[in-house]
């Protein structure tokens, strides 16, 4: 297994024998370990179009590589800690993992977790839809910097 | 000064504030994020979700009477409870979740004007205590049909001419997209509006605050500027049904309006029906597809 799928299912692991409760209070640790923007990010966030359109609330996310490890700096509205407890989980898996790796983030990695169905279709779709957009990101600026 | 036509059914932060430890007080939190209820609610609110709880999940409706019965005795609500709701985004599910509980039938249900936002406002503290209640006793009626309109039902309705409300974005309404700006697209393959709905955007019920707007701003506007009539029979749709029982509660409640209906199969269900007529364009009758001129009987 790659170091990205070893992380996947360690976090996958974690959810396993929650119940639905459980499920989103771990949600929420994830949601509240997400680190704010540095001064940097916050400059960028004015100056780019980061904001994921597919999304209900604000997100704002920087799939990057730098030499060749993958990082994904990601800003989320307090009041969406669903999507921001996702990101963080996103950002845990691949962050300084090889960039070719980020691939290996399974599309149904939110089934695998089963929050899909403490959350209902509507809002998972939404959440799927970050999964792509991260992965092409990291692909793309991996492709760029090769 | 006008006031709403039934002014009890709003309470404010400082009432629920004062009934949290009223046995037959029940707080209910709503909401689009669920999470937020994990990361902190009013103290001792139960928490119901609009798509976990109160949709079946197999067939596309609600669920039916026994299961509504089991989720109030779960979450401690009794048929004689004072239920009151609130939530994120202006109550927007808050009142989605209302609408289920009197479409079971039930008595004495609130909203907490403003929701999360005015109790944040407020300076009130939030718990993520976990909230165990005793059982409640519940009995539920059937569904009562005076408040939700089915397709079959809103076709007569828009074939007789009759007050039609889309309450979704412009943009959805022109039929320029299917789905809200921001939010993922459900699925609806055509865009555009009932022919003859009229489009009053949910938001406009509210002020920046999350709070209902008063009732001279609501008189103003669908009364007034839209010539809508209280006596005249009334259906309100939107993508899902979630929005319009906002716009459905402002009418009945707050307007007293007197024969009001959510269509909760809503454009999901319209625009991808066979042979029903939709309108494209910013204007009510709009320029009606080939649809409108073959559907007939």
């Amino acid at each position: 297994m790659t170091s990205v799928q070893n992380r996947i299912e360690a976090i996958i692991g974690e959810f396993a024998d929650l119940d639905s409760r459980e499920k989103l209070e771990l949600l929420v640790d994830f949601a509240n370990g997400l680190p704010p923007l540095s001064a940097e990010y916050e400059a960028r966030k004015a100056a780019e179009d980061r904001r994921v359109h597919e999304c209900q609330t604000a997100v704002f996310l920087w799939p990057d590589v730098d030499s060749g490890r993958a990082r994904l700096v990601a800003e989320v509205a307090p009041e969406a800690p669903t999507v921001k407890g996702f990101v963080a989980i996103l950002a845990e898996a691949i962050n300084g993992h090889p960039a070719a790796e980020a691939g290996d983030i399974p599309d149904d990695l939110l089934e695998r977790m089963g929050l899909a169905d403490v959350l209902g279709m509507l809002r998972s779709r939404g959440l799927r839809a970050i999964v792509g957009h991260v992965k092409r990101g990291i692909a793309a600026k991996a492709a760029a910097t090769a | 000064m006008p006031e709403y036509a039934n002014p009890d059914v709003l309470v404010s932060t400082e009432w629920v504030a004062g009934h949290l430890q009223d046995p037959k007080v029940r707080i209910v939190e709503s909401n689009e994020d669920r999470a937020l209820y994990t990361q902190g609610h009013i103290p001792g609110a139960v928490e119901i979700d609009w798509m976990v709880d109160l949709q079946d999940q197999n067939w596309r409706d609600y669920i039916d009477r026994a299961a509504f019965e089991k989720l109030c005795i779960e979450r401690g609500i009794s048929n004689d409870s004072t239920v009151v709701f609130y939530g994120d985004k202006n109550n927007w599910w808050a009142c989605y979740a209302f609408w289920v509980f009197k479409l079971y039938g039930h008595g004495d249900c609130r909203i907490m004007d403003g929701g999360r936002k005015r109790w944040d406002l407020d300076g009130r503290g939030w718990s993520s205590d976990r909230v165990n209640t005793a059982r409640g006793h519940y009995t539920a009626t059937e569904q009562d049909g005076s408040i939700r309109a089915l397709r079959d039902e809103v076709l007569k309705h828009q074939k007789a001419g009759k007050q039609l409300l889309d309450v979704r974005s412009p943009e959805e309404y022109r039929g320029e997209r299917t789905h809200m700006p921001d939010y993922p697209n459900e699925g609806a393959v055509r865009g555009g509006h009932i022919p003859g709905a009229v489009n009053v955007p949910w938001p406009m019920n509210c002020r920046e605050d999350g709070t209902f707007k008063s009732a001279k701003e609501l008189e103003k506007l669908y009364i007034r500027e839209l010539r809508m009539k209280r006596r005249s029979p009334t259906i309100a749709y939107c993508r899902i049904g979630e929005r319009s029982s906002l716009t459905w509660f402002v009418l009945k409640y707050l307007l007293g309006f007197g024969n009001v209906k959510n269509y909760d199969g809503s454009w999901l269900e319209w625009g991808n029906c066979v042979r029903v007529p939709i309108a494209k364009g910013g204007d009510p009758g709009g320029s009606a597809g080939p649809s409108a001129t073959t559907t007939s009987g």
